[in-house]
């Protein structure tokens, strides 16, 4: 019993619910429902009510949070259309969530952009990057179209942290072309925030905090599973991931999950041609379990992710010359083109990541205690084009070990007031073999906060304060094993966040945010010295670099009409950032080597500001039909030499028209989407009377199609969900500003994208 | 409760040292074994004489100390039977990369190329097992006096086949640059 029941029935009924705190008794407005199997989630109103329609028959799970109660799980069968009440029992033991802002509720965390459910499905196949990208402000910085990282208003590397399953990732996140060591598939949710929660994770978020989230574990006995899979048309890329998790009647204090993703992909297609090497092969997979007895709930996660790059190899350049040769050409010269294959050569990538974590809570009254634990082994080798077709080591090999450990206390006072403190701190290792690039480093990290939130009918107050300090030790050791090199720094940075929010009317929120953030220079810009392979640069650190510092300012606000037929979500940001790192071309300072004369490129900081604004419209005339507006906009200036910053995202607007078609008597969920991405061509870009500053004239503006379509089918009693996506479905030949590949080629091609979801429960 | 916590801590405080335990050791500093610091050019008289040597020199490689680059300077009207040797300095004992090239002929090749004014030309370079040019060794034949540049490159096919070719130029996409060096030249 419990397995979808859809088949031959019309998706028409209604799940009605009121909710209530169970002590008081008091309606709770503002709290959440979710239904995990459909991704959709509600607000009650101020009476406590909410309305799911348009639902099959079948068996939901609920998932009900608010802040200050226990978040609960509830199975609703629906045979009919019916009515639920719901009583949230007033915090005594809420455990059932993992992530570590359960009791702050949902929609309560000043500013943060999610993706889930059908927006998530849509992307999976792809990297973490590219599923970001779908969050307006949010673009991607990318060597190719096999490494891509999240920019969040300009910003990435170690301007970002990225939260896997609550712990920091620590890997080389230094280099632009070291994409975030993480199986998109893991991921129930992913989420980018900014203000008060950064500092949970540290003071140096200057660009933002992206949550990868795991759906939690199973609350109730019985078991779950999912198979996913995709097949790419363009680089034939093909991916299978599959989940089970389960509860055991006989035990229903542990629960488990196992989880794992294989993908593999050929080479890429451009319009006019195909791309050499720029395969891809992953293997990732992860155990988590979860024990949870009276007011003690303890979770043990696993993850496992491994995966080799090839690099077009028509970008693997040796000097100068061969880089001015490879740049001159309007397309890749024949001999880096053509082959359809999925074997990956010289140059290429392979990076390891291992998570082992615990997270252990305990619920003592209004008092929650968590321990969190948590071990990372980060691999990356890198393997260039040798002279020695013997030689198989890699070129740039590097490990880095950290270790982190983590005490928070949550606790209420009155009604209205949630305080989160916690004690952090981080050790790490650093080793490298090979060409040096970055030292040996020995790392540690202490780290407090605090922080209270404060929230009462309209108002939404968050304020928070944290420190860290920062000791690096790093040496750099010659063949003989003689110390060749040893620098000591030790940082001191400061975080502090306040955030404002008012809710006008159902129809009108705005939330105002300032936050501090301070961040240490890391290693390689104060001590990386040498030949960055693939840019022909002569990349040098300076010691002498001060803590980067900014205070970013945002407004946001919500409105929409009464029928909600139209809604407006606007963002205001202003990021003042004092030291800004980055690196500067000195032309008249070539480094002569044996292969040629390199281009020198120093590490020098200067004020800028970063400000912007996203704007995302959605307008509903119809039931089934809807059409979105995305728009952002960003301006990033050096203000001590008055200069535009490089390589910043250039405007976008994307729009998408939607159609969800009637539930019918075999097919439900059913839609059509068509959306226009339109990205202008970057014009603000470092002035050239200072000296070269780029190797090639910004690339033209561009616009793309995509198209999608899927539904969700009763097969053999599962609801089988089958998808098709077209990526630049009319084939455009573009180049893009933050690809660094522009330099060579085009950008990928048309790309059909096929997706099949089989989800198999029995939950009691 | 305070008692399970702490037994759960000790669980995970020893699973991790196993993760630790586990870590590979690395060696020091793997020098990269890549290197080339230097490259000795040296002249013999075809007609007998004793040879000297030039030299481009950058013995801590790629950064650190500028390298130190020799004048070619040569006789008027004699031709040169001119030998390259290669070597990397950062290891101990010094390497001689020149047998490696010679061991991978077909995927090496040097290219000579003096400057319109430098009044000497290069040919006879020595061959691959192919027949085509390798240019570890080669003949340089003088002119009349004068000041010049001449362009030393070893280029690398990471090819497998290499196809390495007579006609292939200097910047073909085939191959890539492992040395660039251009000397000044003196013929007196």
């Amino acid at each position: 019993m419990g397995v979808w029941m859809a088949n031959g029935q019309q998706c028409i009924l209604e799940l009605k619910g009121h909710i209530e705190d169970a002590d008081s008794k008091q309606k709770l407005a503002g709290a959440t429902v979710f239904i995990d199997s459909l991704g959709i989630e509600l607000v009650t109103d101020d009476k406590g009510d909410f309305v799911f329609k348009n639902l099959c028959a079948g068996t939901y799970r609920l998932r009900i949070s608010h802040v200050g109660c226990e978040t609960i799980e509830q199975n609703i069968v629906l045979t009919k259309s019916r009515h639920v009440d719901i009583n949230l029992p007033h915090l005594k033991n809420t455990l059932s969530e993992v992530t570590i802002n359960a009791m702050a509720g949902i929609q309560n965390t000043g500013t943060k952009a999610e993706l889930t459910g059908k927006a998530l499905d849509i992307t999976k196949g792809e990297n973490l990057a590219e599923a970001l990208s779908r969050i307006n402000g949010v673009s991607m910085l990318q060597t190719g179209s096999t490494i891509s990282k999240p920019v969040i208003h300009g910003l990435h590397s170690n301007r970002i942290l990225t939260i896997n399953n609550g712990v920091r990732q620590e890997g080389q996140q230094w280099g632009n072309e070291h994409a975030p060591e993480i199986d998109p598939y893991i991921a129930g949710k992913l989420t980018v925030i900014k203000g008060v929660d950064e500092l949970k994770y540290g003071s140096d978020a200057i660009g933002g905090v992206i949550l990868v989230d795991p759906k939690p574990l199973l609350g109730s006995p019985g078991y779950n599973a999912e198979l996913n899979a995709g097949y790419f048309t363009n680089n034939k890329l093909y991916v299978l991931s599959g989940m089970y998790e389960q509860q055991l009647k006989t035990l229903p204090a542990f629960t488990y999950r196992i989880q794992g993703t294989y993908r593999k992909a050929a080479n890429v297609a451009t319009p006019n041609y195909r791309l050499n090497n720029t395969g891809l092969e992953e293997q990732n997979f992860s155990i988590t379990a979860g024990w949870k007895k009276h007011q003690l709930n303890s979770e043990l996660f696993y993850s496992f992710f491994n995966t080799q790059l090839g690099i077009f190899n028509g970008a693997h350049i040796g000097n100068l010359s061969d880089l001015s040769d490879a740049i001159a050409n309007d397309r890749p010269d024949p001999v880096f083109t053509g082959q359809q294959t999925y074997s990956i050569e010289r140059p290429r990538q392979e990076a390891r990541h291992q998570i082992l974590k615990s997270k252990t809570f305990l619920q003592k009254g209004k008092h929650k205690y968590s321990l969190l634990l948590a071990a990372q082994i980060n691999d990356r080798k890198e393997f260039d084009i040798v002279r020695n077709s013997n030689n198989l080591k890699p070129q740039l090999d590097v490990s880095l070990v950290t270790f982190s450990e983590e005490i928070t206390r949550e606790w209420l006072t009155g009604n209205a007031f949630t305080h989160t403190a916690g004690i952090t701190s981080m050790q790490q290792e650093n080793q490298y073999a090979g060409r040096y690039f970055i030292p040996n480093y020995k790392s540690l990290n202490l780290g407090g906060y605090y922080i209270v939130k404060w929230n009462k009918e309209k108002w939404d107050i968050q304020t928070g304060i944290r420190f860290d300090q920062k000791n690096i030790r790093t040496n750099r050791l010659l063949a003989d094993s003689i110390v060749f090199d040893e620098y000591n720094f030790n940082f001191a940075t400061l975080g502090a966040s306040f955030n404002a929010g008012y809710t006008f009317s159902k129809q009108l929120k705005i939330n105002g945010t300032v936050t501090l953030a301070t961040r240490a220079p890391h290693v390689n810009e104060l001590l990386s010295n040498g030949i960055h392979h693939g840019t022909a640069t002569f990349e040098v650190g300076n010691i002498n670099l001060k803590e980067e510092q900014s205070l970013n300012s945002s407004i946001n606000a919500i409105w929409s009409n009464k029928s909600e037929t139209f809604s407006v979500q606007g963002t205001l940001y202003r990021n003042q950032i004092n030291n800004f790192i980055y690196q500067q071309p000195k032309p008249n300072e070539p480094v002569l080597t044996i292969a040629g004369a390199f281009p020198k490129w120093v590490y020098q900081q200067n004020d800028a500001v970063i400000s912007g604004t996203d704007i995302a419209t959605r307008l509903q005339p119809l039931k089934q039909l809807s059409f979105t507006v995305k728009y952002s906009m960003l301006r990033a200036k050096n203000t001590d030499l008055n200069d535009w910053l490089i390589r910043m995202p250039a405007d976008r607007i994307n729009s998408e028209l939607n159609w969800d078609f009637e539930d019918g008597k075999r097919l439900s969920k059913t839609f059509l989407s068509v959306g226009l991405l339109y990205t202008a061509e970057q014009t603000r870009v470092p002035d050239e009377k200072n000296g070269a500053q780029d190797y090639k004239d910004v690339p033209a503006q561009y616009t793309l199609v995509n198209a999608s379509f899927g539904t969700t089918v009763a097969m053999f009693k599962l609801p089988v969900t089958i998808s098709i996506t077209a990526r630049n479905m009319f084939n455009v030949v573009y180049r893009d500003y933050l690809n660094s590949m522009r330099y060579f080629t085009d950008e990928m091609g048309r790309n059909i994208q096929f997706r099949l979801k089989v989800p198999l429960k029995n939950l009691q | 409760m305070k008692k399970n916590i702490l037994r759960m801590s000790l669980v995970l405080v020893t699973a991790t040292m196993l993760l630790i335990a586990c870590k590979k050791d690395k060696p020091g500093e793997g020098n990269d074994e890549e290197v080339i610091t230097t490259m000795n050019l040296r002249f013999t008289p075809v007609s007998g004489g004793t040879s000297f040597t030039y030299t481009f020199d950058d013995p801590d490689g790629p950064g650190g100390s500028a390298p130190t680059k020799n004048v070619i300077t040569l006789d008027a009207s004699v031709t040169y039977n001119v030998q390259v040797t290669l070597l990397n300095k950062t290891v101990d004992p010094v390497e001689d990369i020149t047998t490696e090239v010679i061991a991978e002929a077909t995927s090496h090749r040097f290219y000579y190329e003096p400057s319109t004014s430098s009044a000497f030309v290069v040919n006879n370079l020595n061959n691959d097992a192919n027949g085509v040019a390798l240019g570890t060794t080669s003949q340089w034949t003088t002119g009349t006096t004068g000041l010049g540049t001449i362009k030393v490159t070893l280029r690398h096919y990471p090819g497998n086949p290499p196809n390495k070719e007579a006609a292939d130029p200097v910047n073909s996409p085939k191959s890539d640059t492992d040395i660039e060096v251009t000397f000044n030249t003196a013929i007196l």
